[in-house]
This record gives structure tokens, sequence and C-alpha cells, in this order.
């Protein structure tokens, strides 16, 4: 490294990245594109729901390969990240990646809120939402950070994709009558100590749940996750060596 | 410039480095010579920051560091002309003086500039390693460390990589190399350390190196190193 503060180069290399991503420039194109059909198609409200349960995930595709293969590959065997540089470029990674999905979602969410005040339809409890879906995308960062350690290329945003399509199927198959744990879900009450931790569970992971009105208590689960799998990356980076 | 005292380093149950001392100069090339595995990597990149070495220190007053790694490997989204940005970003060298010394090296590389359009993970090796140089000599380091100076270079390459790298030297920057090819550490080289099984058994300049180790009757340096590898 040439100068103690990273963090500008890290932002730069992260902006680079993703600009160089095909998959995620064709997610950042057709979010925007859909909205508009399903508000035009549909109603406003319901292009809103969907925008705020879904565009955590941007966060997710942002965060794919996010350690693995630059390390396994000798990358960063570089002047840019001599004297311990490549530990803090990729502890900071987070926070630029996380800064570049959360710049991108706001944008929509932006356009998003002029649309609404201008039919009318805006509704200011989405704000508090979106702030929760923030919440939500920072999460998934953690996570796909985390597992990037372990694996490769986008395996990483694959193997949380897989345990949450897991948990899904999981869940409807179990789910033996219409008194179960989606009725909870479906109410926002746990009436006992199973089925909130299952929810906690559930939360861990599938965030996005935070943003729905009834389930808000669950961002204290995905705020403390985040924690944890923020702390856990920090104990990984620091004592990542660059054996290739 | 650089001192490093007491390495040592292990992989599991392997201990790769194991009390490696020395100093370098500025305006000395050092070679540090070994067999393969005897250490010298792992020094470099602990010099480098790249192992967390298990004790020991490493100090250096060099605000620039340069490294050229044996097989250079690219972040793969970048163009050499993004790397190069980023790395006169990095170093607060940019301008037109950053410009004219990159076209500068470029020549003096034998390396073509429209390859900086490309991205590095594309070039031969020989290009890749060439662009490795440009990106270190182009900081102007104070300390540069290179592995495997030669390798994958052709012949008029290695002559402007060995001028390129005595005129650093003759700046007042210290150069550490690591290398088999002792042919053209002699030709460069003011100080020789020798590595074996992680531990250093030999520094001196080039004349009591040869005085020292070369057997009777046998030949240059290769004889000297030959011989002392044997212990």
């Amino acid at each position: 490294m040439l100068e103690k503060n990273i963090f500008p180069l890290t932002v730069r290399l992260t902006g680079l990245k993703l600009g160089a991503s095909k998959f995620s420039l064709a997610l950042a194109a057709f979010l925007p594109a859909f909205l508009v059909f399903l508000g035009v198609r549909t109603t406003y409200g319901t292009a809103m729901k969907f925008f705020l349960f879904f565009f955590p995930y941007v966060f997710l595709v942002a965060a794919q390969d996010m350690v693995g293969t630059e390390v396994a590959g000798g990358a960063l065997e570089n002047v840019l990240f001599l004297r311990g540089g490549f530990r803090r470029y990729l502890w900071q990674k987070n926070f630029a990646l996380a800064a570049a999905a959360a710049t991108y979602a706001a944008s929509l969410f932006f356009l998003a809120t002029l649309w609404g005040v201008a039919c009318g339809k805006f509704d200011p409890f989405s704000v508090p939402q979106f702030g929760l879906g923030l919440l939500a995308g920072f999460y998934y960062v953690g996570a796909a950070g985390a597992l990037s350690h372990f694996l490769k290329a986008g395996s990483n945003v694959v193997v949380i994709l897989l345990v949450q399509a897991a948990a899904l199927l999981g869940l409807l198959f179990s789910a033996t009558s219409r008194t179960g744990f989606i009725d909870h879900l479906g109410t926002g009450k746990f009436p006992d100590l199973g089925s909130r931790l299952l929810f906690v569970g559930f939360t861990a992971v599938f965030p996005n749940l935070i943003v729905s009105p009834r389930l808000l208590r669950g961002g204290f689960t995905v705020a403390a996750g985040l924690v944890i799998l923020l702390l856990f990356q920090k104990a990984l980076v620091r004592r990542l060596e660059l054996r290739k | 410039m650089l001192r490093v005292n007491g390495l040592r380093k292990s992989f599991g149950p392997v201990q790769a480095v194991r009390d490696v001392s020395f100093s370098l100069e500025k305006g000395r090339t050092t070679a540090l010579l070994g067999e393969n595995g005897a250490g010298k990597t792992t020094t470099l990149k602990i010099i480098l920051g790249f192992l967390k070495q298990d004790s020991g220190t490493v100090e250096t007053g060099a605000g620039r560091i340069g490294y050229v790694p044996d097989h250079p490997v690219f972040l793969p989204w970048l163009s050499g002309k993004a790397f190069l940005d980023l790395t006169s970003r990095s170093s607060g060298l940019g301008g037109p003086n950053w410009a004219a010394g990159v076209r500068r090296l470029c020549d003096r590389l034998l390396f073509d500039p429209a390859l900086l359009e490309r991205r590095p993970g594309t070039y031969s090796a020989g290009n890749a390693k060439k662009f490795a140089c440009l990106q270190s000599l182009a900081i102007v380091p104070e300390l540069l460390v290179v592995d495997e100076p030669f390798s994958a270079l052709d012949p008029p390459s290695i002559k402007r990589v060995r001028d390129l790298f005595a005129e650093t030297r003759d700046r007042g920057a210290a150069i550490l190399l690591s290398s088999h090819m002792l042919a053209e550490m002699v030709k460069i080289s003011d100080d020789f350390i020798v590595i074996r099984r992680g531990e250093v058994v030999a520094r001196s300049g080039l004349p009591e190196f040869l005085s020292r180790f070369r057997p009777a009757g046998a030949g240059e340096l290769e004889s000297a190193f030959l011989g002392l590898m044997r212990g």
C-alpha cells in the first residue's frame, strides 16, 4: 500500500468492479423498469411493496465474490495492497459496497416517492420501511462477505439463495394447518417461545421480512446479526494471509 | 532502509523461515539466494505484509515500496491504464510528470503502451511481468522488492529491466531481489544473502562471497552457491 488511508482506493476499486459486472448492471437496469411496469399494470402501492421487499437483494448481488477469488487468485499481491493494505481493503469493501448499493436504492426510492406524491398515493410509513430494507441489505453484505472467505466466485450469493429456498420450502411443507407459523408471520404475533425462536431464525435467513409492518421487531434480530457478521469478518480478515 | 530481525514463520508443521535477520542499505542491491523451498518468497511476503510472522520484526524507513511478484496476477476487472491510474492516485504522484514517466518506462521496458487499454490478465507472462515492473518503478520506490526478476522475460527485456534496476539503485533506492538466475544476479547485485532451510547461512558482498565459498578450482558464483547449498 502506498497510503495509510486506503478507503478512497477501496471505493474506486469497488465502483469499477460493480461497473464491470454485467449482471449487476443488468439488474440495476431491470429493477426500475420492472417497477414502472408493475406500477402501470397494477397499482403504485403494489410496485412500492415489491420494491421495499426486494431491493435488499441489490445488496446481495453487489456482494458476490467479495473475498474468495481475489485472495485465492493472488491478485491482492500488488503494490496497491502492501503492508497489510489488502486486509483494510477487504474489510472496507463491506462499507463501500453497502454505500454503493444504498445510493442506488435511495435513488430509486426517491423517484418512487416523487411518483407516489404526484399521484397522491405515497404512504409516509414507507420511509421507515425503506430504512429497515437498508438494514436488511447491509445484513446481506455482511453475510455474503463472511461466506466469501470460504467460497469462490458468486457461490456466496448462491448459497444464501439456496438456504432461503430451502427454508421457504421447509416452511411450506411443514405447515400442516393454518394455525402454524405462517399464520404467526401473517399476524406478526408469536405466542410461544418456539414460534419466537423460529421467527428469529427465519428473519436471519430472510432479513427482507423486517420491512413488513407486522414484523418490524425482526429488525433487532437483523441488526444483531449484522454486528455478529461484521465482527466475524473482522476476525477473519485480521488473521488473513496471502499464501498463494 | 530495511531491517529484518529474527523472523520465524511456520505453516503447520513446516517451519518455512527460522531466525532470518538482515538489513538493506540505501543505494544497494541485495540478492536473496536459495533453493526451492528455502524460504525466500516467504521472507519477501513477510517483509511486504502479505504474511504475518510468528515472531521477529520488520522495520522499514521506506515510504514508497515497489513489488514485483514472480508470477504477477491482477484484479481481472481493471485495464492496465486503470491500474496505473489507481497507483498514481494512491502514491500521490499523478499529473503530467506521471504520464511522461509511464511513457518513458513503457519505452524502456519494451512494453507496448497500447496494451494498457487491455486487462493485464490478457497479457503474456512476459508482458505481465513488465507491467508489474512498470507499476512498481512508476512510483519511484525507495525500496524495491522483486521475486524472480527475470523470469518470463526475453534477453533484450532482461537487459532493459537490469538497467532500470541499476538506475533505481543509483537513485538511492534499496533493492531486494530473489532469484535463481545467479549469472544475472552477479551482474546487478552488490550484496548476497543465502538462505538454506529457512535460515540465513551467508551474507556478504560479492568478492567476499566468492572468495569464501567458491570451492578450489570451481567457477564463479554458481559453484559457490551450489557449494554452499550442499552445506
